[in-house]
């Protein structure tokens, strides 16, 4: 029997922190306080700079999700006539919202939103937020999503500085000016000014907070052994991303690294003898995340690897080059694309995989949230020719009547046997 | 040549463009650039020069390599582009053009791009651009899709086309205009003259042909004997991309389509290819209501009631490809929105791009008993 897995004190703090923040705002936006429900890929950065609080899509999805209450709201997605096909993960706080009983959702539901805010990365979210606004009376705000037509794949080499080549000046204007057009409404909403010298300085903090992901990620990926379990890499990395810039975020980040560096330190490894390494590849599996662990006692295989980590770094620090506004388009412009879209998708999962030195690569591919599983089979192809053993996992990060772990569990179990007795 | 006899060769050669899809186009004297998806207004390569000629139509039998990285839920029009791209069967065109706002068009786009960025194994290939028109109706959308008309203009121009002044935009909008008026006749034939069927197939013809040769085909095929109908009852499609000969003729048992509201129906040509400058060609299908991205979202659903009322359907047919992401979100308030104006609504469900005989026979009796359990 091995030492049980000692969680970090940063992941408690985390959670706390969150719990409190979201006991605060239920207690702020029940009394009538605006609040704006939002995407993860729209720009946080400007409602948060308006002291406008936001709720965001997925994370509440992850809330529901976790609750337990997914497959009691999928029923009744079909049963009011929402074919079994269209996405989850984005769409079930809609479906909370449509079916009306406050009572059974986290916290009592939400209240009606002063404004919704969505980008048009995926074909439906026009669709589900604007049922959304439909059903609440919010305006909904949305942002357009003209692709990038040549994509770089070595996109994460050129996104903090190079982000006027990589992203396209057309792109980044359009995205400039329905920023713009987004300030406006929120300065009329919350009835305060846009200060711009200030969003500067916002966004330099911003970029300080994913350095510090970006040195934990490098420790991680270095270390001999990994440290801790990726279901405490995400908390760590999310909850500050949601609040990302705040002193409490970049406090925060700063202690999950310091953290990180004394296991790395004192050699302390998830598992005490680590034989083979992992990576998740796709959003959490929010309903099960204690999966994570699954393989650590029987094979030494441990998740070293989610994408939210090392995507701090990758995904959000942009030099703000003296326009803050433009830096937060190159930011938001791909955001979500950069994960999902070949080349960007394949290329990025082989460099990190060979920067994590991972063995086994676990893929989620949600069939009914398209956007996310788009490219997976570019990006498992480019695995397999780097030597990354991939497993597919046709599942859904919000569903869990598409997850059976036994059957998930007995396809891992003999890839794991292959691989242990290759390393003999 | 008779006028009955010109109509009928006519009506033949709209059928028979409707079948070869772009092979069809194979003799013509000028270079021809593909078209993927609603939304790319083909004037704008009229007037380059190019016969415009769409690519997403049609279906193959063949395979290759390129299948393996294909997902089970990327919509079948892509697997079927994709697999004829790589075989080579497009290697005659001088350029292909992509609809970034028609979904299906993005996903062939990027998967064709990287197989090719990646070097794999395929035929002759031509250039492949990505039209990234935004449908909103903002200054700073218009000023972005104007960008993207030059990049089109830069495009065409790498494969020896004249960038197009104002005349030839004229031109060109003015053989779009004679399609226009000719496919508004053709309209007014269908439920009098013309099936739902054979307007579809009429009308998807001109996907392969100039604007002018089609106007003059379908003024000229209006004439033909008239089709068998079933005038009993007046019924509008909504849903996914359909092009099925055999779904149309299932259907048109129970009465007549006269009100066709999906991609490979009434929604194409787009609004804007009749409009005589650039500016309005781009600002008209900017605010193209059939697109799914429109900007504002409600204008999308009200376009197909406002369409469905117009037509004065009594019943109303959806049906889906089997991956159908986006039209789902519609239908349980279009159904409502429809029944409150007592029209009758019935989801066929998901269905392959030719359906099965099996298929046809439980669609053909779920609209009988929903029929039946009106009256």
């Amino acid at each position: 029997m091995s030492t049980p897995y000692v969680p970090l004190e940063s992941t408690k703090i985390a959670a706390d922190y969150q719990r409190d923040w979201a006991k605060g705002l239920r207690a702020q936006i029940t009394s009538g306080a605006k609040y704006a429900f939002v995407n993860a890929d729209t720009p946080h950065e400007l409602f948060h700079h308006m002291g406008l609080p936001i709720v965001t899509n997925q994370w509440w999805s992850a809330i529901i999700a976790a609750k337990q209450l997914s497959e009691f709201y999928f029923d009744f997605m079909q049963a009011a006539g929402f074919h079994e096909r269209l996405a989850r993960y984005s769409s079930l706080p809609l479906i909370a919202e449509l079916e009306g009983d406050a009572t059974r959702q986290p916290w009592g539901g939400l209240p009606t939103p002063s404004i919704l805010c969505a980008r048009q990365s995926a074909d439906d979210h026009q669709k589900v937020f604007s049922l959304w606004s439909e059903k609440t009376g919010a305006p909904l705000a949305l942002i357009s999503s003209p692709a990038v037509p040549d994509p770089q794949p070595d996109w994460w080499r050129l996104a903090r500085d190079d982000w006027e080549a990589l992203y396209r000046s057309d792109r980044l204007d359009l995205m400039v000016a329905e920023f713009e057009a987004l300030i406006e409404q929120l300065e009329e909403l919350t009835g305060t000014h846009f200060d711009r010298d200030t969003f500067a300085l916002y966004m330099d903090r911003i970029n300080e907070q994913e350095r510090i992901y970006e040195k934990a990620a490098a420790l991680i990926a270095d270390a001999p052994q990994c440290p801790i379990r990726i279901s405490e890499q995400i908390p760590n990395v999310m909850i500050p991303q949601w609040h990302r810039g705040s002193a409490w975020a970049i406090e925060h980040a700063q202690r999950f690294h310091d953290e990180v560096a004394a296991r790395v330190a004192g050699r302390t490894g998830l598992v005490k003898n680590e034989r083979i390494r992992m990576m998740w590849i796709g959003a959490g599996l929010w309903f099960d995340t204690g999966f994570y662990s699954a393989f650590e006692e029987s094979h030494g295989a441990v998740f070293a690897w989610s994408m939210y980590l090392p995507f701090a770094a990758d995904g959000y620090i942009r030099e703000n080059k003296g326009d803050p506004l433009r830096a937060l388009a190159a930011r938001v412009s791909a955001m979500n694309e950069q994960l999902h879209q070949p080349p960007w998708i394949n290329s990025w999962m082989v460099e990190q995989a060979k920067r994590f030195r991972i063995d086994v690569a676990l893929m989620l591919i949600p069939e009914h949230d398209r956007f996310s599983g788009h490219g997976s089979l570019f990006a498992k192809q480019a695995l397999e020719a780097a030597g990354i053993r991939v497993i597919e996992v046709w599942s859904d990060m919000v569903d869990q009547r598409q997850w059976n772990r036994e059957e998930i569990t007995a396809r891992i179990v003999p890839e794991l046997d292959d691989l242990l007795a290759e390393k003999v | 040549m008779t006028s009955l006899e010109a109509a009928v060769s006519a009506a033949a050669a709209l059928e028979r463009a409707s079948k070869q899809q772009e092979s069809y186009s194979n003799t013509a004297s000028l270079p021809r650039i593909g078209v993927f998806g609603n939304g790319m207004p083909e004037t704008l390569i009229a007037a380059a020069g190019a016969l415009p000629v769409h690519v997403s139509v049609g279906t193959t039998e063949a395979t290759h390599p390129i299948t393996a990285v294909i997902e089970p839920f990327v919509d079948e029009q892509v697997r079927h582009f994709l697999i004829r791209l790589m075989n080579g069967d497009f290697a005659g065109l001088a350029g292909i053009v992509f609809a970034r706002d028609d979904a299906p068009a993005l996903i062939a786009y990027q998967y064709a791009s990287e197989w090719i960025r990646q070097d794999r194994e395929r035929e002759a290939t031509p250039p492949l651009f990505l039209w990234n028109l935004v449908h909103t109706g903002t200054r700073p959308a218009a000023e972005f899709n104007r960008t993207q008309a030059e990049k089109l203009f830069a495009f065409l121009g790498c494969a020896g086309l004249a960038r197009p002044d104002d005349s030839k935009l004229a031109v060109a909008a003015g053989a779009e205009a004679e399609r226009q008026e000719a496919l508004g006749q053709l309209q007014i034939a269908v439920g009098v003259a013309r099936s739902g069927r054979t307007a579809a197939a009429w009308r998807n013809a001109g996907r392969f042909m100039g604007a002018a040769e089609h106007a003059s085909l379908l003024r000229s095929a209006l004439a033909a004997p008239a089709d068998v109908l079933n005038t009993t009852t007046r019924i509008g499609i909504v849903g996914s991309p359909l092009a099925s000969p055999s779904t149309y003729a299932m259907i048109e048992q129970f009465g007549t389509v006269v009100c066709d509201q999906q991609n490979f129906g009434q929604m194409w040509p787009v609004p804007g290819n009749a409009k005589a400058s650039l500016k309005d060609i781009l600002a008209a299908t900017a605010a193209d209501p059939s697109c799914f991205r429109i900007t504002p979202t409600s204008a999308y659903r009200a376009a197909l009631v406002k369409n469905l009322l117009a037509a004065r359907c009594s019943l109303v047919i959806c049906q889906l490809a089997q991956t159908d992401d986006t039209f789902g979100w519609e239908i349980p308030a279009l159904f409502t929105e429809l029944a409150a104006h007592n029209v009758a609504c019935i989801n066929l469900g998901f269905r392959d791009a030719e359906p099965d005989a099996a298929w046809l026979e439980h669609a053909s009796l779920t609209i009988s008993r929903a029929l039946e359990a009106r009256k």
